[in-house]
């Protein structure tokens, strides 16, 4: 059966030049395998993704992974059959969980806790500084993935390192820009919209007003405690306005500024002119939908909207939202235009009692071929660590996906001008930039949330 | 007897028919909805021209999914598993705790009912960090004993707390008539008062199968590896991929996950209710 | 332990006399009471006992998971959550929670519970499916109420606008005083079953021949109630109202579905402010913040059990 399928998809290949984005749509329509697909892009001159053999003392151990669960369904899948390929290949006994995103932590958290659980975890931007006591030491492989890479860029080592330390190898993350429908946009009188996204946050609220009021179509930007959308726009607004948690020192406050003061009194005008004003109570989800249900002109999002609304086979397939959706960074204020920004990673515990399995699984997974295999799966959804992959077709074919690949070039960590460290993990664990806007907005009062957000950093800084 | 009767007929629409029909709407509303969004096509979910609530197709993909992509069947059969486990384990230990703090006078013994209390004041939340450390000292993780041995811990002092009311309602001379006869205490136990006493262990035994039939926390964080995990937990780990939810087939868990349970309750009911009475009217 | 050995099952024990046999029961009696404790204590100590003492003593260190360093800080930990705005607005939060919604079931599972005493066709039914609530895992009810509560998709929000009654969506949950209500409404739907049921068990007690009495010597349906009925029901409805405030003070799965604390840390209880904050690996802070929970919650219970117990 696979192999007729295979034979088919390899003739079919040759025969219609396909890329190898669309020979990997079509394995994945025809249900092939991990080790099928890599057969067949073997043989239609695109670089497979074979498992290599790897040393024989590994043979019969056992690994098992941690890992979040992926908003692209196929990625997930393939990461399985990748993992387990490569078990079959050494012969050890590899079991992955995929869970939830806000279940990661309390997992690890208790695993670390017990000294016993997986051996491999997936860890969000800052985490690895939670762990760095529990985590092996992997800045020998961190090099030789990083050449894989073609060099880290900043916004990852400033994420995921711990130190100058590498204690997880860094695969990557979402980014988000603004999705909007340029029909909505144009009727609020933008010209070409397609191309001509506002360009500060000032001409956004005045041309969301007219979204909002005219056209039906408010903006929409989650700000309740949520860890991806709410802190996604919060933080790029904080910088473009002049403001940041601390100084470069890590330590000296740099948050109440004039400039900011100003930004947030003009958010909170902005909020109830232009936006969905339930948005305070929007988890990460909920633009998601709302977009998709024509109730919003634009929000800041990852590439799962669009993708999802392209997406023949999915659930949500909404051509005609798709074909109306542009992306544009987010827009800029005085001080600049911002993104934040954080790599996800891959972290080996030290409990582990199979450390060696460990390594050698990340060193093939990181290695060129398995990794491109799962970037590619994703869709574009997942931003790789390095340059070396960023002209892969899933980046540059689809022009509207242009901006995404983008936004490193202007993005800074949590946390920023400081590490990305344990401190600045604990800001966004309590939402506390976040809070400052929602405060704002419910209180009209924008000197207040800001005070009481200065004082809640200094509690967590001055600690 | 005309007025009689118009006045009983009046008196049932206010004290049955009106109030049970306001008691429906507010308690089986959000059970509607969930039911309405797992028969829904996705397309509907999102379309807003049309009532949300009313179903203008009716499919069965959601419940499909849950059966060809996840592991619903295993899922539910862990949780039996762990339900029943945990729930035998603590009514046994209820109820020789429950006839102990109800029928023994001896020194210590309210402050060890006291106590017991007590441990339900523990929220889980703080429990689940240095449980965990147990669990994997005693090898436990990622099996079913993981959840048996730790849901009693919230088990027990409501069950026992119940049990120890029940045992109070049964009169003690039946009890030491037998003793007379020349029973031993067990044998006293077993054939007088635990018959006497079996409504009270079967409403103990619903609370209990309730509690662990809902339990996330400790299912999240102790067994949830592979097959080995509980509806609640994997329902939410297969279907909530990100930020996107599959929303039909996480109310098509909720509505499997619910309805036989209250049917099989329903044969219960009655001698749950009668069992009840004997306990708590007491206690 | 000698005591104990000669209680073995199956071993009669035959009084010889009456003088003796109530002596001997009251002596055999503490031996056998902990022969008969001791199941559920060893599950209780080893389970319970250890990580709720290490709770205690975690709180009052520094420590942080996954981290070997840790100080003695004795009640620091306690001591700057009385500083913390955030901590303070928990506190009130917990109370508007427990306060706003255990009136609610305690009334509303009593209705419930006299409506489903009475005989009626399918009445058995009736009494499993409006437990429903109850049954159904809340990780998922949790979330029907997500999407009952959404600010823009909301059904509900949907069929008012449609009647006209309201001209934008309800902002359940991105308002303070909305998402509070919302919340406690979820928890309503939840814990009324709860009620409904126990207190209907204790009305099965409740003799007819005394209501009826009653009804003939010409006394009101509320003179009855309170006559006949509630001396009947006022422990089991006291007992399930115990267990009730301590289900509603350690919320954490609810909130935690719906709105994580937010917006703007206006919803955060106990619970999920101590999640939050384990989070970050803070577990002294985060078992500080669980066991300002208890003395409140043990005083709430004295106080019950006491009533209980008056006039038992």
């Amino acid at each position: 059966m696979t192999k007729d399928r295979s034979a088919q998809l390899i003739a079919e290949a040759n025969a219609m030049k396909y890329s190898r984005r669309t020979v990997m749509k079509r394995a994945s329509a025809l249900g092939l395998s991990a080790p099928a697909l890599a057969g067949v892009l073997g043989a239609t001159g695109h670089v497979s993704a074979a498992p290599n053999r790897a040393p024989a003392f590994l043979q019969g151990g056992s690994l098992n992974m941690l890992m979040s669960t992926a908003f692209v369904p196929a990625a997930q899948d393939l990461f399985q059959e990748q993992a387990t390929a490569w078990g079959e290949e050494n012969s050890v006994d590899v079991t992955v969980d995929f869970i939830n995103w806000p279940d990661l932590q309390p997992r690890t958290t208790s695993a670390v806790q017990a000294g016993a659980g997986p051996d491999i975890v997936e860890l969000w931007d800052t985490i690895p500084y939670l762990f760095s006591e529990s985590l092996v030491d992997l800045t020998d492989l961190a090099a030789t993935t990083e050449e894989v890479q073609g060099g880290y860029y900043d916004w990852v080592t400033n994420t995921a390192s711990v130190d100058g330390q590498w204690k997880s190898i860094p695969h990557g993350n979402s980014a988000s820009v603004v999705a909007y429908r340029a029909s909505y946009f144009e009727e609020a009188g933008i010209q070409d919209a397609a191309n001509n996204f506002p360009e500060t946050w000032e001409e956004l609220f005045a041309v969301g007003k007219i979204l909002k009021e005219e056209v039906g179509k408010p903006l929409g930007q989650a700000l309740g405690q949520s860890l991806g959308d709410p802190p996604g726009f919060a933080y790029p607004y904080m910088w473009a306005f002049g403001s940041m948690e601390v100084e470069e020192d890590g330590e000296t406050l740099a948050f109440d500024t004039d400039s900011f003061r100003e930004g947030l009194e003009m958010f909170i005008q902005g909020w109830t002119d232009a936006f969905d004003e339930t948005g305070l109570g929007w988890d990460d989800s909920t633009n998601n939908s709302a977009y998709l249900s024509d109730q919003i002109s634009a929000t800041q999002n990852g590439t799962s909207i669009y993708i999802a609304a392209t997406d023949e086979d999915g659930e949500n397939y909404q051509p005609e939202i798709a074909e109306d959706t542009f992306h544009a960074p987010l827009p800029a204020g005085p001080s600049g235009r911002f993104a934040t920004l954080g790599s996800r990673s891959i972290g080996v515990m030290s409990y582990s009692e199979n450390q060696e399995e460990a390594l050698a699984f990340l060193e093939w997974w990181f290695s060129a071929e398995p990794f491109q295999t799962w970037l590619e799966t994703y869709q574009g959804y997942i931003l790789p660590p390095g340059p070396t992959f960023t002209d892969l077709g899933v980046f540059t074919e689809d022009p509207k996906l242009a901006p995404y690949i983008e936004v490193p070039s202007i993005a800074r960590n949590k946390g920023w001008a400081g590490p990305a460290n344990l401190k600045a993990a604990q800001v966004s664990s309590q939402y506390v930039i976040v809070n400052t806007f929602a405060n704002a907005v419910q209180s009209g009062d924008a000197g207040a949330a800001i005070d009481e957000a200065a004082a809640h950093l200094q509690r967590i800084y001055g600690r | 007897m005309a007025m009689v009767g118009s006045n009983a007929k009046r008196n049932r629409w206010l004290g049955l028919y009106i109030p049970l029909s306001m008691f429906m709407v507010f308690l089986l509303f959000p059970f509607y909805w969930m039911l309405i969004v797992s028969l829904k096509p996705n397309s509907e979910l999102l379309d807003t021209s049309v009532n949300p609530f009313l179903l203008f197709s009716v499919t069965l993909d959601h419940y499909a999914y849950l059966f060809t992509d996840t592991d619903f069947v295993r899922y539910t059969i862990n949780t039996f598993v762990v339900t029943i486990g945990s729930t035998a384990l603590a009514l046994v230990t209820s109820i020789f705790a429950g006839y102990a703090l109800g029928r023994f006078r001896f020194r210590g013994g309210t402050l060890m009912g006291a106590l017991i209390f007590l441990c339900y004041l523990v929220p889980p939340t703080l429990l689940f960090i240095p449980l965990s450390q147990i669990v994997a000292d005693l090898g436990l993780y990622n099996s079913y004993w993981s959840l048996i041995l730790t849901y009693p811990t919230f088990l027990i002092p409501f069950a026992s707390w119940l049990l120890m009311g029940y045992f109070r309602t049964i009169a003690i001379d039946l009890e030491h008539a037998a003793l007379v006869d020349g029973a031993t205490r067990l044998q006293a136990m077993r054939h007088v008062v635990l018959p006497l006493a079996m409504p009270g262990i079967l409403s103990a035994g619903i609370f209990c199968f309730t509690l662990g039939w809902n339990e996330f926390l400790y299912a999240l964080v102790f067994m949830s590896s592979g097959e080995m995990k509980t509806v609640p937990v994997g329902v939410v780990t297969d279907l909530i991929r990100a930020d996107v939810y599959f929303w039909g087939s996480l109310m098509a868990a909720g509505i499997l996950g619910s309805v036989p349970v209250a049917v099989a309750y329903s044969f219960f009911v009655d001698n749950y209710i009668s069992g009840m009475t004997a306990g708590a009217t007491k206690g | 332990m000698s005591i104990i050995t000669t209680e073995q099952p199956g071993q009669p024990v035959v009084p010889h006399t009456r003088e003796n046999f109530f002596v001997r029961l009251v002596r055999r009696e503490s031996s056998l009471a902990w022969l008969f404790l001791a199941p559920a204590l060893i599950i209780l100590v080893v389970f319970m006992a250890y990580p709720f003492g290490y709770g205690i003593y975690i709180s009052t260190t520094d420590a942080m998971v996954g981290f070997a360093g840790k100080n003695f800080v004795w009640l620091e930990n306690y001591q700057r959550l009385l500083d913390d705005p955030i901590f303070r607005k928990t506190v009130r939060n917990t109370f508007i929670y427990g306060f706003g919604t255990v009136p609610f079931k305690l009334v509303l599972g009593l209705a419930l519970a006299l409506v489903l005493n009475q005989t009626f066709r399918f009445s058995r039914v009736f009494r499993a499916f409006l437990l429903l609530p109850w049954i159904v895992p809340t990780a998922i009810s949790s979330l029907a109420f997500l999407m009952l509560y959404n600010g823009v998709l909301s059904p509900v929000s949907w069929v008012l606008v449609d009647w006209g009654i309201i001209s934008d969506n309800i902002n359940f949950l991105g308002d303070p005083v909305n998402a509070i209500v919302s919340l406690c409404v979820a928890n309503i739907w939840r814990g009324v079953p709860f009620f409904g049921i126990s207190i209907l068990a204790g009305l099965q007690a409740v003799p007819d021949e005394l209501n009826e009495a009653a009804a003939l010597d010409g006394a009101s349906v509320w003179q009855r109630f309170w006559a006949v009925t509630w001396p009947v029901i006022r422990n089991i409805t006291l007992i399930a109202t115990l267990f009730s405030i301590i289900w509603t003070f350690a919320d954490f799965q609810l909130i935690y579905v719906l709105t994580k604390g937010g917006p703007a840390n206006s919803t955060h209880v106990f619970g999920t402010y101590s999640y939050q904050t384990l989070g970050q690996t803070f577990i002294g802070d985060a078992a500080a913040i669980s066991l300002y929970m208890f003395p409140i919650l043990a005083v709430l219970a004295v106080m019950l059990l006491r009533y209980v117990r008056h006039d038992d």
